[in-house]
């Protein structure tokens, strides 16, 4: 309803000038009310944005300005106190609890600050661990596992586990699995936090060309000014609302 | 991989408190069958094919008080009475043991012979002994414990009579559910004791089984409202009221039995919380992943119920093995002769380790589904 609304689709940073096709996801007067006794915490305040396909978002702000948040209602594991959101012209917000779970497993990968595998299993299976919810046979997803791995430069470490990979191999396995669904929409909340600058790099690296090469459409939660450099488009959070 | 995969990885991930969780309830599921079977050989005397044939009468004031001897030509003379025998509770203790654990009755041998239904004499010779006033026939499980042999002497020190016993083995019998006692002749008995024209009880052997009940009626009319009034039953109903006085025993058990549920239940249930908590985070990331509340539940009670089961089967097994191959009757000095843990006692041990399994499973599973992606990725490691 407020399209014409200055704060969104400010910019086209990074040069990219994509043609007006259908946004791929649609936020619209999006707002969360955390309620912490009488008081009443506005995390997001009618948020508005629309993300195009291929495009690799930054969302930036201070601490506690909504950028989590935000994220969590896009990617459906968080639920908005008003408004909606729309990825793929699909309504997340109508989907049950299982129609969202399986809604997730299909359209959106997720990357962690902390990477999150489960440490008894190898790379090769925690990266498996989506896919064990699809229809595809065994030596499907062994071949899907091996692509993402090799994608990620991690083809030859197929069979290690979490603590015998360093952090940036453990946050690339992560985004290995994030993709092996190939989903349209790939999620990273600072990601890059606990890395160094060499794996951070390696890990922005990866996520600019899945965005530019694989149209994949990427929304990155970062402090970073540099690791902010890789995306297309940057979003600012202040107080829940975005300010450009 | 498959889920499979995952579960037992995830059973494994911390090998000692999965080897400790097994254990304990691997020792608990022991300890119940243990108990169970205890209570059942205690409740349940073995059945033997004559024991329905056979009727025990005592003097109906208390078992200890003896019967007048006089009373045998009437009782012979009831319709259905094969046989009948004096059987008096000797109670002596073997050379100097502190407790004897197999019993000695005196009989009359000739009256005895068709009592024993279901038991042979494997050596010696019946004839030998009911010739000899002094000898006796002893059962083949007491010649083996001791290494007795035919021909070797057996005394008893008296413990109810005051008189002692030295008897010559003539006969060795087995085949019987307790191939234990020493039996001896009553008229020994009565000379050692000076006559005194009484006996413990009377064995009988009636007919046929359908004739038990009326034998034992004409019997108990028999002697209604004379000095020695007699309580005629079968030798099973005879068995079951020696069980009656166990009745608080039976109780204590169920009591244990209780309490080693109980304390599993407390176990198993802790093990799996803390399992489970320890992973809320990585639960959060599977939620996230696309995997359903009814997934992670499944992965929980998997992990919860293939431990508690796996102990559960080690642990009957193992008492299993132990009762079975054991010699019950040596190592409790024989007061159990076998000590049988039945395929239902197995089963119920079984049943109570799955559904422990089961049961401790859920407290944690409803807490991973409650849970919110969100606040579940913001518990830390
Ligand atoms: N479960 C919650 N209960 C109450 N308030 C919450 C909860 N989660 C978030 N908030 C509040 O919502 C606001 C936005 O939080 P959010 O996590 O989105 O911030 P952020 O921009 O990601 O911050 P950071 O950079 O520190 O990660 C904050 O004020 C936060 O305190
Ligand atoms: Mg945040």
């Amino acid at each position: 309803m407020s399209d014409g609304d200055g704060t969104t689709n400010a910019g086209m940073a990074g040069g990219g000038s994509r043609p007006e096709a259908a946004p791929i996801v649609r936020v619209r007067s999006l707002s969360k009310v955390y309620r912490q006794g009488d008081i009443d915490v506005t995390a997001l305040n009618s948020v508005s944005v629309d993300i195009q396909p291929g495009e690799f978002v930054v969302l930036m702000g201070p601490s506690g300005s909504g950028k989590s948040t935000l994220l969590h209602i896009v990617a459906g594991i968080d639920r908005p106190t008003s408004g909606e959101v729309e990825v793929q012209g699909i309504n997340v917000g109508n989907l049950d609890e299982s129609d969202l779970a399986e809604w997730r497993n299909q359209y959106v990968g997720f990357v962690f600050q902390s990477f999150n595998l489960i440490p008894v299993l190898t790379a090769a299976e925690n990266v498996e661990l989506p896919l064990l919810l699809t229809r595809l046979g065994r030596s499907q997803r062994r071949a899907q596992v091996r692509a993402a791995l090799e994608l990620v430069g991690l083809g030859d470490r197929m069979h290690h586990r979490p603590d015998q990979l360093s952090g940036g191999q453990q946050q690339r396995v992560a985004i290995a699995r994030a993709l092996v669904t190939d989903p349209v929409l790939v999620v990273a909340d600072e990601p890059t936090g606990n890395l160094d600058a060499k794996s951070a790099s390696d890990v922005l690296g990866i996520l600019s060309s899945l965005a530019r090469d694989a149209g994949k459409t990427v929304i990155m939660v970062t402090h970073d000014p540099k690791a902010a450099a890789f995306g297309t488009r940057s979003l600012h959070l202040e107080k829940g609302e975005i300010v450009s | 991989m498959t889920p499979w995969t995952f579960i037992l990885k995830n059973a494994l991930r911390n090998p000692r408190r999965s080897l400790l969780t097994v254990s304990s309830v691997a020792v608990s599921a022991a300890l119940l069958t243990s108990m169970m079977t205890l209570q059942r050989e205690l409740t349940v005397p073995p059945e033997s094919e004559g024991a329905s044939l056979r009727i025990i009468a005592r003097n109906k004031v208390s078992l200890v008080q003896p019967l007048p001897a006089r009373q045998l030509p009437e009782i012979e003379r009831i319709p259905g009475v094969v046989a009948v025998t004096p059987f008096t509770y000797f109670g002596g203790q073997y050379n100097d043991e502190e407790f004897t654990s197999f019993a000695q009755f005196a009989v009359e041998p000739r009256r005895f012979r068709s009592l024993l239904v279901e038991g042979r004499v494997s050596d010696g010779d019946y004839d030998a002994w009911e010739k000899d006033r002094t000898s006796c026939m002893v059962g083949r499980d007491t010649m083996k414990r001791y290494e007795l042999k035919v021909g070797d002497r057996m005394r008893f020190r008296g413990t109810f009579y005051p008189c002692d016993l030295d008897l010559k083995i003539a006969a060795v019998f087995e085949g019987t559910v307790d191939d234990r006692g020493v039996f001896f002749h009553h008229k020994l008995l009565d000379e050692l004791t000076g006559d005194l024209g009484t006996v413990g009880t009377w064995y009988l052997r009636v007919e046929s089984a359908e004739k038990v009940p009326e034998v034992i009626s004409r019997i108990d009319g028999q002697f209604a409202n004379t000095a020695a009034e007699v309580r005629a039953e079968s030798e099973r109903a005879f068995q079951m009221g020696f069980v009656g006085m166990l009745g608080n025993v039976s109780a204590l058990i169920r009591t244990v039995n209780g309490v080693i549920v109980f304390t599993l239940a407390l176990v198993s249930a802790s093990t799996m919380s803390m399992a489970v908590r320890e992973r809320f985070r990585e639960m959060a990331v599977l939620k996230a992943l696309g995997y359903k509340r009814r997934d992670l539940l499944g992965f929980i009670l998997a992990e919860g119920f293939g431990l508690s089961v796996l102990g559960g089967a080690l642990g009957i097994g193992g008492a299993w093995a132990a009762w079975t191959l054991l010699d019950i009757q040596k190592l409790t000095g024989g007061i159990f002769i076998v000590f049988e843990v039945t395929p239902r006692i197995m089963a119920s041990a079984g049943l109570v380790a799955a559904v422990l399994g089961v049961v401790s499973s859920l407290a944690p599973a409803i807490s991973v589904g409650r849970m919110s992606v969100v606040s579940g990725l913001k518990t830390l490691d």
